[in-house]
């Protein structure tokens, strides 16, 4: 039998799979709502603090887990260092160095050894948080596992880009004194056009504290729904072949996910160091 | 129309209008970095941090409108 014979026969018989797969009916219909993932429903009731809830929620473990784990790896590394790395340390070497080179040392100018630590710690952070969210964990409604993430909540994001946000204005004013809010327009400009330009750059400035934590958010908020759909539109179709093809699209868009995790914290640490490092070495 | 088909709609229109701009911008700017990457790629570490932080900044208007849909549908 020749070759394009053989290869006619398989994809028939692939597609005779698939038209089989097609026709045997679905399970029941389930209810499914992506919506229903990212609500935040109290595992631990507490009681309020001046008129704060503090129950323990998703996103409250997901952050305890984050910090545990990097907590962990950061006293194992740092106890069991060599100086010909494993695979791990080398990995872990890779990723400081990108924020010690590739971020601090790229984009400051001055104030590398003061920021260095806020800046690496909110990159690690971040990309653990970005990555642990992506395991399925058993904290679902029924204790099933669930996706979740503590950088899919706007609180969290909002947390850490009010951080930066503080931390940029603080570096400015020790830096630069009270010539920091007078730096924010250009010396040079005539009188009106001068307050006109330090008022956007009011505007700007929190316009940079809301788009930090909103980037953030909606990045793994969007990456959670669109794995959330693809999982969930067999229940929907009722179909093992939309299941198929819908699992093997959820690879991709894991894969996917997982580039995004870095990219994000990448983007966020690196904008923090852009917004600390202009504070610091501001243009007059 | 009803309310409820009015706000589907405006959230499909959002999330369809608003990654418009933010893709054609995208676009514009990954080719150019690579466009000066090949031309002079000595200095390609420094364009690529460089567009990193471009992609940011012209991503959050898209993750704007993915917001407002949001809020279109679950909240308003």
């Amino acid at each position: 039998m020749s070759r394009k014979a053989k290869g006619i026969i398989g994809a028939l018989i692939a597609l005779g799979a698939l038209v089989l797969l097609a026709l045997i009916p679905g399970g029941e219909k389930a209810h499914f709502s992506v919506a229903e993932e990212f609500e935040l429903k109290p595992i631990v009731k507490l009681p309020e603090l001046v008129g704060i809830d503090m129950s323990v929620n998703k996103a409250v473990v997901y952050l305890w887990i984050t910090t545990a784990v990097l907590v962990v790896l950061a006293i194992v590394i740092s106890r069991t260092l060599k100086a010909h790395p494993g695979r791990f340390q080398a990995m872990v070497e890779l990723l400081y160095e990108l924020a010690h080179d590739g971020i601090v040392g790229g984009v400051m100018k001055s104030g590398r050894r003061t920021w260095f630590p806020y800046i690496g710690a909110v990159f690690f952070f971040v990309l653990a948080s970005n990555l642990i969210g992506l395991l399925p964990l058993p904290l679902g409604e029924h204790w099933q596992p669930a996706y979740y993430a503590a950088t899919a909540n706007l609180y969290v994001t909002l947390t850490l880009a009010l951080f930066t946000f503080v931390f940029t204005h603080y570096a400015g004013i020790r830096k630069n004194g009270v010539h920091y809010f007078a730096n924010w327009a250009p010396a040079s400009a005539p009188p009106v056009l001068k307050q006109l330009i330090w008022v956007i750059h009011l505007v700007s400035e929190i316009f940079r504290l809301v788009s930090l934590a909103v980037r953030l958010f909606a990045n793994m908020l969007a990456g959670h729904a669109i794995l959330g759909v693809f999982f969930g539109m067999a229940l929907i179709f009722q179909s093992y072949l939309a299941a198929l093809i819908l699992q093997g699209g959820s690879v991709l868009i894991y894969l996917f996910e997982i580039f995004v995790a870095f990219i994000q914290a990448f983007i966020f640490a690196i904008l923090s160091a852009v917004y600390i490092g202009g504070a610091l070495d501001q243009e007059h | 129309m009803d309310a409820e088909a009015a706000k589907l709609l405006g959230a499909g229109i959002a999330m369809g209008v608003g990654a418009l701009g933010p893709g054609l911008g995208l676009g514009m700017m990954i080719g150019k970095a690579l466009e000066s990457i090949a031309r002079q790629p000595e200095v390609a570490g420094d364009i690529r941090t460089n567009m990193f932080i471009g992609i940011g900044v012209t991503e959050a208007v898209a993750l704007y409108a993915f917001v407002v849909a949001l809020i279109l549908i679950f909240v308003a």
